[in-house]
């Protein structure tokens, strides 16, 4: 089992991303801790997707530096890297006729490869993932067969049976009806809390990070603008920084914070 | 829909003025007629060659009676392709519907040829009723081919161009059998334009006019078919007789070019295009730019020709030109397309599975071992059919070809099954990728640069030629980001620009083109023992070496942030497949030649059947690929005995239809 660690999980030093010309993230410097659920946030284009894919090495940086676990990015093989870090793509891609748990089996490529023997530990690890997100059901019907949220879960499961540390979730929720989007993020959280497993999400809505991340980051244009716990960047003021509009702070009954933009 | 189609989103460049293009294309026009007329007569008698033309003057009459009908004639045709293309998608719906796109051209052709082998009394009619009668036919097998999909404008041309291919592919057939009547078939086919009188701008005048009349009265209802249907109908048009009148202009307009010219391949398609792109955005002013472009286009492009060959001496069908200009035009013109997307649910249908896989492909090898044992023992001779038990003589010479035939099979079928695995695309395939037609390319040069080329030198070239195509198709399909479609209609294009080039060939009367010709449409005929037993071999081997590959294909799918969050490089990964796709493809095309359906249709098959995962699928794909082959193979043989038909031509014409099924089958 992979054991809760409190260090820092990505490091990043003046780190920027121009893709053709245009700034997609200006330079950088921050750092991801482990276990805990880092929510980024901003408005569309406000470089939330860029700057998770940068860790994720879906994307290179332009300039600056990343390292994962102190060691450059650059420097891990790519089996290795997969067995440290899961991403999950916004837009999941048509599965063709793959069952839930043919997705889910497919987490387990960094450690067995191409041509590797599909070991008792995999079994077990594919079960184990199947069980923790509750996709049980879903493990033998067609993942182009299942409702969106369902089918957020199985590929939840498959990340969950990568083993990795850290899972970076690119807008998980972006498709789904309310009650969907709070059952993932119970999932995700879930996960973290249970397993130590560090998260680093995107997300839309504000009230969701508030609700869900232990640490949030705020990106308007490019930069960072805002960092914090949710309690500091639920204020009318870091809001109307983040998106520009003037958005009000509710106290609700069971007194949690949520914000609302002024109508 | 139709008149947001394409979008100009990717240039900053502001959009030139429609009337502008116009003269973009003419002044060049100009200037080379007038380059050329200058060499064939001094610019000091045109004015009395036009004034007071002297009979006895050798130069004053080939000006009169050859180089100005056939500048005439180049305006003509290409006015009127480009009104029928304008027309066509207008009517469609369709920014890439041109009479190239639709197999119209082809469909016509066909029927020409058709008529003047088996019913030349049809022709006394008048050519143009004979094609008028083709294209119709085509265009409504084509229409009828994708209503399902609500005539979504890639389906429809994907449908039009599959159904062009078959047409070609016939037509071939036809030369093949009949290479004395229709030795002008090719040249003509090609589009010519040369001229030795009058007769033919005196014939087709008439009716570009009277077509464009109807045209004009058509210009109402034809702007209100460019709406939703709902729309138009709630505005009380008759959609049914609107769209088909509109149709028939369009067909006619084609059909009087190909009936007295021969096809010119995607003027009909640039035309309009370019009508669009220079900004013609009332439906009027579109078709007036369009014709007035498609005369320009064909003209400049015939000017060159003329120039070309009176300075090397080549012999160049117009008409090939074109369509050599034409393909590169629609690579271009792809990524920057605006299309609804469509997903072909008959071919990637979610099917149940089935649970016994090893079961199911069981069956399939028990079909093929008695489909090659039947094709060994059975056959016409020259006292009808006949069984010969195995040991007879016959089965050595009938055993080496259906062999052969089943190794094509296999390798086509393994080459379209990774090609539609690693690109994420269920419509990719060696043939439609032009991959086939790259082996095929490499071929051709092969055999023109290199007199004599041995069986190993062909595979290198073959496997060159596969390679490079594939890298280009690649490359493309990265900058109109992998729409399956797109990309599929890239690999059209490019296999167009073959069949030009091929064209080309043919009409130089060089012999080694006849050759040539006879491998184009596979024939398995002159299959040697040894060479059926190595081809055996490779595809075993390639067979081999699947389940080394098997997870890539599984994970590839998925798209490139997934496979690369697994830890797959997926450079190397798909660098490697597509390595192992081009070359089994080479080795195919050797065996069968370019143009079966094999590798688009057995992966799709297999998936049917319920093999879902890429082992038994891409296993089963190669059981069906080899029975739909050996099938093929005895039908060749034995259809119009004492004739053979090539197994591959006999493959596509099982293949095209079954495709065109697959693309419109309903989701279950």
């Amino acid at each position: 089992m992979t054991t809760p660690s409190t260090g820092t999980l990505f490091e990043l030093t003046d780190t920027h991303v121009s893709v053709e010309g245009r700034t997609l993230l200006h330079p950088l410097s921050l750092t991801v801790p482990s276990g805990k659920v880092v929510g980024l946030i901003g408005h569309n284009g406000s470089g939330k997707s860029t700057l998770l894919k940068l860790l994720g090495r879906q994307l290179d940086a332009s300039g600056g530096d990343v390292r994962l676990e102190g060691r450059p990015l650059a420097d891990w093989s790519n089996r290795a890297f997969a067995r440290r870090v899961a991403y999950l793509p916004q837009t999941t891609p048509a599965t063709g006729g793959m069952t839930g748990r043919e997705l889910i089996a497919l987490g387990r490529y960094p450690w067995h490869g191409a041509l590797g023997r599909i070991t008792a530990e995999d079994r077990r690890k594919i079960a184990e993932a199947i069980e923790l997100t509750d996709t049980a059901p879903f493990a033998d019907r067609l993942v182009d067969t299942l409702s969106g949220g369902e089918r957020q879960r199985v590929w939840i499961a498959m990340l969950v049976a990568q083993g990795a540390h850290c899972l970076l979730l690119d807008e998980p929720t972006s498709a789904l009806d309310i009650a969907h989007q709070l059952e993932v993020l119970e999932l995700v959280r879930s996960l973290c809390r249970e397993r130590g497993t560090g998260v680093v999400v995107v997300l839309h809505d504000v009230n969701m990070a508030a609700r869900y991340c232990d640490d949030i980051i705020a990106l308007h244009g490019g930069r960072m603008i805002a960092r914090g716990t949710p309690a500091d960047i639920v204020t009318p003021h870091t809001l109307r920084e983040i998106y520009g509009i003037e958005m009000e702070v509710i106290r609700q009954e069971n007194g949690r914070q949520v914000s609302v933009p002024r109508l | 829909m139709g008149d947001v189609a394409v979008s100009m989103s990717g240039s900053t460049h502001p959009p030139l003025r429609p009337f502008g293009l116009v003269l973009l294309l003419g002044v060049p026009a100009l200037l080379a007629g007038l380059v050329n007329l200058s060499m064939q007569l001094p610019p000091g008698q045109w004015w009395h060659a036009l004034i007071q033309p002297d009979a006895t003057d050798i130069a004053e009459l080939l000006v009169l009676y050859s180089f100005a009908p056939r500048l005439v004639v180049s305006l003509l045709a290409g006015a009127a392709l480009g009104l029928a293309g304008a027309l066509l998608q207008q009517v469609l719906r369709n920014p890439i519907a041109s009479p190239t796109t639709l197999g119209i051209e082809a469909g016509a052709n066909l029927a020409l040829g058709a008529t003047l082998v088996f019913a030349p009394v049809l022709i006394g009619f008048g050519r143009e009723w004979v094609a008028l009668g083709g294209g119709l036919l085509t265009v409504t097998l084509v229409l009828l081919l994708s209503r399902r999909s609500g005539l979504a404008p890639l389906v429809v041309i994907l449908a039009g161009m599959v159904t062009g291919l078959v047409c070609a592919a016939l037509a071939a057939l036809l030369t093949l059998f009949n290479s004395h009547y229709l030795a002008g078939l090719f040249l003509w086919g090609a589009g010519s334009l040369s001229q030795q009188d009058w007769a033919v701008p005196r014939e087709l005048a008439p009716r570009l006019a009277l077509m464009g009349a109807a045209a004009l009265l058509l210009l109402r209802p034809l702007a209100l078919l460019g709406l939703e249907d709902g729309a138009a109908r709630s505005l009380g048009l008759s959609l049914k007789v609107s769209r088909f009148t509109a149709l028939a202009v369009a067909v006619a307009l084609t059909g009087s070019v190909v009936a007295s010219v021969g096809s010119f391949g995607f003027v009909g398609l640039a035309a309009p295009m370019l009508a669009r792109l220079g900004g013609a955005r009332r439906l009027g002013t579109r078709l007036l730019v369009a014709t007035l472009l498609g005369a320009a286009l064909l003209c400049l492009t015939d000017q060159m020709v003329i120039l070309l060959s009176s300075s090397s001496g080549m012999l160049l069908p117009t008409g090939a030109v074109t369509a050599m200009l034409g393909g590169p035009l629609l690579l271009w013109m792809l990524p920057r397309l605006n299309l609804p997307p469509h997903t072909a649910s008959g071919l990637i249908a979610p099917t149940a599975g089935t649970g016994r896989p090893f079961m199911c492909l069981g069956v399939l090898a028990v079909v093929l071992v008695i489909a090659a044992v039947l094709s060994a023992s059975l056959g016409p001779g020259l006292e009808g059919w006949s069984i010969a038990a195995p040991g007879d003589p016959v089965w050595s010479l009938r055993l080496p070809r259906i062999l052969a035939a089943i190794a094509g099979g296999t390798l086509l079928a393994v080459a379209g099954g990774i090609l539609q695995r690693v690109t994420g695309n269920p419509l990719a395939s060696p043939e439609v990728l032009g991959v086939s037609a790259g082996a095929a390319g490499g071929l051709v040069v092969a055999l023109f640069v290199f007199d004599t080329i041995d069986r190993s030198g062909q595979t290198l070239a073959a496997m060159a030629g596969a390679s490079l195509a594939l890298v280009v198709i690649l490359a493309l399909a990265r900058a109109s980001k992998g729409s399956p479609e797109r990309v599929i209609l890239a690999g059209i294009a490019i296999g167009a620009l073959l069949d030009s080039l091929v064209s080309i060939l043919m009409a130089s009367g060089d012999p080694r083109a006849m050759r040539l010709f006879n491998w184009m449409t596979g024939s398995t005929y002159g299959i040697d023992a040894a060479s059926a037993a190595s081809s055996l071999a490779a595809a075993g081997l390639v067979l081999a070496a699947l389940p080394l590959v098997a997870r890539w294909l599984e994970i590839l799918p998925l798209g490139d942030a997934s496979a690369r969050a697994l830890g797959i490089s997926s450079l190397r990964s798909r660098s490697l497949l597509l390595a192992l796709a081009a070359i089994t493809t080479a080795l195919a095309t050797l065996l069968v030649g370019p143009l079966s359906f094999v590798g688009l249709i057995a992966p799709p098959l297999a998936r049917l059947v319920g093999l879902r995962r890429p082992l038994p699928e891409l296993f089963g794909a190669a059981l069906l690929g080899s029975v739909i082959m050996a099938v093929a193979d005895f039908i060749g043989r034995s259809i119009a005995f004492p004739w053979q038909l090539p197994a591959g031509l006999v493959a596509s014409a099982i293949g095209a239809p079954v495709f065109l099924w697959l693309l419109t089958r309903k989701k279950t």
